[in-house]
């Protein structure tokens, strides 16, 4: 009872990080983010709720940004589900997609599916121009870390290449 | 009797483009019915995005540097009130100053003696068809003096509601900039996952086309202002004893916002010092331009120093500055000026050509989405 009352009266001094900080913080994009950072970054997202099967964007469709899976899941293909549906990716909780959209006006080169209900976190270039403006150390921040992150991929791509032709 | 389902398809097509025509003209006609109520809301929440948009970079580059969005707003609200405050104290003071000197100076058979002169010479200059009702000129202007002093007290009425209009239009705009970022991220919420992309290349694109404008069209009034103030120095020199050439200049920069008709607007203030401080000076009466053209009280040296600038405001600068980021057809400018001029008067015209901006990018990204439906 006393606790209750004093949880009541000094509700948010010692407030839980909400999901979405929770959600950045397993992202390697936000690496070495402080908690105010954190809280600052939270208000640029965008979150969506998608339903099992709901297409979050399609092959060759105009990009404008990267999502963030909070909840459920994502499956990466191209083709349709008539014509040779390929699966390329299955993504899980905490993994990002379209981030390359946020570097160049290319349109999708992937459908992106969610496979259950699922709440996404979108990031767009719009807000990444404006984090730019507002505190642009943030900018470089996740602008140094995704292109860690672009790198590493390309080193696995280039791994895979390799293995491809020596077998 | 058979139909194809093709058939059915575009009957259903053509009901419901029946249908969208109909709910159409039901919500111009609603609008049509509550505008006079919600006119002077909308007027007000227009100025202060325009403000808002015009101040978010500042507001935005002193945050990054304290890193407290409140107080950048503040930092700016109260620079601009400064500014503003300082700008219409200072042009109070010097036109009282100018008000009195001219009443010393001047009295009423003096005035009305010029008046009758400056009457008789433009008579004279004027064909003899046109000549006629201009000898009772100083008649005509005292009767017109007249007027305004019996208008006083609407005059009063309508400083007073300005008054009120501009401070809720402060209050929008400190709201806005403090939480531009936060409705923009409301708004983006209303699209459906299908147009969440779409919507926010739209909204993005407005703000970067409305914004690059105002930007362009304040820097051209700048530009306008500074060499106004450079040619009726150089007019001085010439002996045309100007006075308050700052404001005048900065009147002209003001009125240049206003397209086509702004560059008229702004040499009044001008042509009015130059007649207030010449008055019962027959050297300035008998001036011509070049030696050649008469130009009593310097008024036409000062009209054409004033097309000079906005030739070279809108041949070189304008271009450069402006640029094509609102890239509407000059035809289509004076179309939406002439619109707004008649649904808003002045201050339609100030805002037709960037609400045409505006309605030029969502027309555009309406035919870009219904190109690309099919990938949504």
């Amino acid at each position: 009872m006393k606790n209750a009352l004093w949880n009541n009266i000094f509700q948010g001094w010692n407030s839980q990080e909400s999901e979405t900080v929770l959600t950045l913080k397993q992202v390697p994009i936000f690496k070495g983010f402080t908690d105010k950072e954190f809280q600052d970054l939270e208000k640029l997202f965008h979150r969506r709720a998608y339903d099992a099967g709901e297409f979050v964007f399609k092959n060759r469709a105009p990009g404008e940004g990267m999502y963030i899976i909070m909840k459920g899941a994502v499956k990466i293909t191209i083709g349709t589900r008539e014509n040779n549906e390929q699966i390329l990716a299955e993504l899980s909780e905490g993994s990002f997609f379209g981030e390359l959209a946020l570097f160049d006006d290319d349109p999708r080169s992937a459908n992106a599916i969610a496979t259950v209900q699922s709440d996404l976190l979108g990031f767009f270039t719009a807000d990444l121009m404006t984090l730019n403006d507002r505190n642009p150390q943030m900018g470089n921040k996740i602008l140094l870390n995704l292109g860690g992150v672009l790198g590493e991929r390309l080193r696995g791509t280039n791994q895979l290449l390799l293995e491809s032709q020596s077998n | 009797m058979y139909q194809s389902p093709e058939s059915k398809q575009n009957n259903l097509l053509y009901l419901s483009r029946i249908y969208r025509i109909i709910v159409g003209l039901l919500f111009v006609g609603f609008l049509s019915l509550v505008w006079p109520y919600i006119s002077n809301v909308v007027l007000i929440l227009v100025f202060a995005f325009l403000f808002t948009t015009v101040l978010l970079k500042s507001v935005d580059s002193i945050e990054r540097r304290i890193n407290n969005r409140g107080l950048s707003v503040l930092i700016v609200t109260v620079g601009l009130l400064a500014g503003i405050g300082l700008f219409i104290g200072s042009f109070i003071s010097e036109i009282s100053q100018q008000a009195t000197d001219f009443s010393n100076r001047i009295d009423q058979d003096t005035l009305t003696a010029e008046f009758s002169k400056l009457g008789a010479k433009i008579s004279a200059t004027l064909p003899e068809g046109m000549a006629t009702g201009s000898g009772d000129f100083s008649a005509a202007l005292s009767g017109f003096i007249q007027i305004v002093i019996e208008n006083l007290a609407a005059l009063a009425g309508v400083i007073g509601n300005f008054v009120l209009n501009a401070a809720m239009i402060l209050i929008f705009t400190i709201i806005l900039l403090a939480e531009y970022h936060h409705f923009k991220k409301v708004l983006v919420g209303f699209f459906s996952n299908k147009y969440f992309e779409v919507g926010l290349g739209l909204i993005y694109n407005i703000e970067k086309s409305v914004s690059s404008y105002l930007r362009g069209q304040f820097l051209a009034a700048a530009s306008v202002a500074v060499m106004s103030l450079v040619g009726l120095t150089i007019l001085n020199f010439t002996g045309a004893n100007l006075t308050l050439t700052v404001f005048i200049g900065i009147i002209a920069g003001l009125a240049n916002l206003i397209p086509l008709v702004g560059p008229f607007v702004g040499m009044i203030p001008a042509i009015l010092i130059a007649f207030m401080n010449n008055i019962g000076n027959d050297v300035a009466m008998a001036h011509q331009l070049f030696g050649v053209v008469p130009s009593p009280f310097y008024v036409l040296d000062i009209v054409v120093m004033f097309i000079i600038v906005q030739q070279i405001e809108g041949n070189l600068i304008t271009p450069t500055l402006v640029g094509k980021s609102v890239g509407i057809h000059p035809m289509m400018v004076m179309i939406s000026l002439i619109i707004g001029g008649t649904l808003m008067g002045p201050l339609g015209m100030l805002f037709a050509v960037p609400a045409t901006g505006i309605l030029k990018v969502i027309i555009h990204e309406i035919m870009f989405v219904r190109r690309n439906a099919h990938l949504l």
